[in-house]
């Protein structure tokens, strides 16, 4: 199975705010972290939570700043993602439309 | 909207106290509700994001009152009501 993202890239989560079970915690919507690795494809919890089939998807462990998430703190955080909750973050570059 | 469970980062819980020797089960009953769970696990009477999703369900102030089992117990019951394996009556606590 491939992947969308490999270890290095930058990623947004989503925004997102579901009524039902999610594996996105409320502190790491719409933040930017960096993936640290791929960690096996598994079925969307959210859909299995609700009783749907679910093929697998790629899970990463994306690293965040505390600061990013809590806007204090020196360390970092590390939360097990779907692919299904992210999004590519575009070089510096381009987001600063320069 | 988020739930009870998704309070990371919230201020006001106190910090996680880790003691010393902890047993697996401070009661019997704790131990019946582990063992109950993995076997309508193992016999796919729910999977596991059901189970999380029925703690998560709990009506929040009985989910803060409640300890780490008694989630599980509140989870189970719930769950065997909805998948139809046993009716509210059958849950009535027994007569000791």
């Amino acid at each position: 199975m491939t992947e969308r993202f490999s270890p290095g890239d930058r990623v947004r989560t989503s925004n997102r705010d579901p009524a039902h079970h999610t594996r996105l915690p409320r502190y790491a919507r719409g933040a930017v972290g960096e993936v640290v690795q791929v960690a096996g494809h598994h079925p969307l919890a959210d859909d299995r939570a609700r009783g749907r089939q679910s093929p697998p998807q790629a899970v990463y462990h994306v690293r965040f700043a505390a600061t990013d998430l809590f806007g204090e703190g020196d360390h970092a955080v590390t939360v097990e993602l779907w692919d299904g909750y992210l999004e590519p973050v575009p070089d510096v570059e381009e987001e600063q439309g320069s | 909207m988020s739930r009870i469970n998704d309070v990371g980062g919230v201020e006001g819980f106190p910090g996680v106290v880790e003691e010393a020797d902890e047993p697996a089960f401070h009661a019997d009953w704790e131990a019946h509700v582990f063992a109950l769970n993995g076997a309508l696990l193992k016999r796919r009477v729910y999977t596991l994001d059901e189970f999380r999703d029925a703690v998560e369900r709990m009506p929040p102030e009985a989910y803060l009152a409640a300890s780490y089992y008694e989630r599980w117990f509140a989870a189970i019951t719930t769950l065997l009501v909805e998948k139809g394996v046993a009716s509210a009556a059958d849950l009535v606590p027994a007569d000791d």
